[in-house]
């Protein structure tokens, strides 16, 4: 996996607690950038940023009773870790930007945060796939990755 | 099925759908073991549990936070979780230390209201013969 050294050794604590609308979370600017990527992606239905370290959201917004989002950071935190240890088996050095996952009415984009600070963490994206652009959705999505780095 | 294989049945399907799970058990909140699977020395486990129960119980109660919903212990090599189940008993856990915790939360919080059922409905079972 990515995590380097005994995770004892990690100076960042996990949170473990789901802070749903996105208060008093770690960094100061989460709610900002999870308000600017429900409201200036077109079409989105819900967004979170998780810690999959341990599959618990660090702030979500949208969703709703037909998108759970505390299950959604759960369930893709597992693919990410899927994903990450497959290509760990492959042999591959390479690191994942992002994952996109096509339903019939919706795309869930997931974007791995890259910076020092923020690694382990990503952005999990729904969208309405009838009103959302997907180039422009994962364009967007850049900028509010951007956004938590201040 | 007795209320006792349907709750191993449940920690089993529990076990199943979360690999990192290393061992699970019920007891009542007095300490006792109900059911368990894959776990060493059940009975000391399950008197820790009834311990730290009481002193969660006494923590929440104090600082305004209601009934003992869960309580999550990590160590430098995993995690050690119980979960209130109805009224009578506990759902404790050990799970490995790259364990998915929100999904450990989703899943023993289901298994345990549903365990939590099947110890009140015997319980009633008992008085009412």
């Amino acid at each position: 996996m990515t995590s380097t050294g005994p995770r004892a050794a990690r100076p960042r604590n996990t949170t473990h607690s789901t802070h749903r609308k996105g208060s008093a979370n770690p960094m100061g600017n989460t709610e900002t950038a999870l308000k600017d990527a429900m409201t200036s992606i077109e079409g989105t239905i819900g967004v979170a940023l998780v810690d999959y370290s341990s599959g618990m959201a660090l702030g979500t917004l949208g969703g709703g009773k037909d998108l759970d989002l505390s299950v959604a950071a759960a369930g893709n935190t597992d693919v990410v870790r899927a994903k990450v240890r497959t290509m760990e088996l492959l042999g591959l050095k390479d690191e994942i930007e992002d994952i996109l996952i096509t339903l019939g009415g919706q795309y869930h984009l997931i974007r791995l945060l890259k910076s020092r600070g923020h690694t382990g963490l990503f952005l999990y994206l729904a969208l309405d796939k009838s009103r959302a652009n997907l180039a422009m959705a994962r364009h967007q999505l850049r900028r509010v990755e951007d956004m938590l780095e201040v | 099925m007795t209320a006792e294989a349907e709750i191993l049945t449940e920690l089993r399907r529990l076990r199943t759908r979360l690999p990192q799970v290393t061992g699970a058990l019920t007891a009542s909140v007095d300490g006792l073991v109900l059911a368990q699977d894959a776990i060493d020395d059940a009975e000391s486990v399950a008197a820790l549990t009834a311990a730290a129960l009481g002193v969660a119980q006494r923590l929440t109660h104090t600082t305004g936070r209601g009934a003992f919903r869960e309580l999550l212990v990590q160590g430098e090599d995993g995690y050690a979780a119980t979960y209130a189940a109805g009224s009578a008993a506990v759902l404790t856990l050990l799970a490995l230390p790259r364990t998915n915790v929100g999904r450990l939360h989703l899943e023993a919080r289901r298994a345990g209201a549903r365990i939590g059922e099947l110890v009140d409905g015997a319980l009633e079972r008992l008085e009412t013969s």
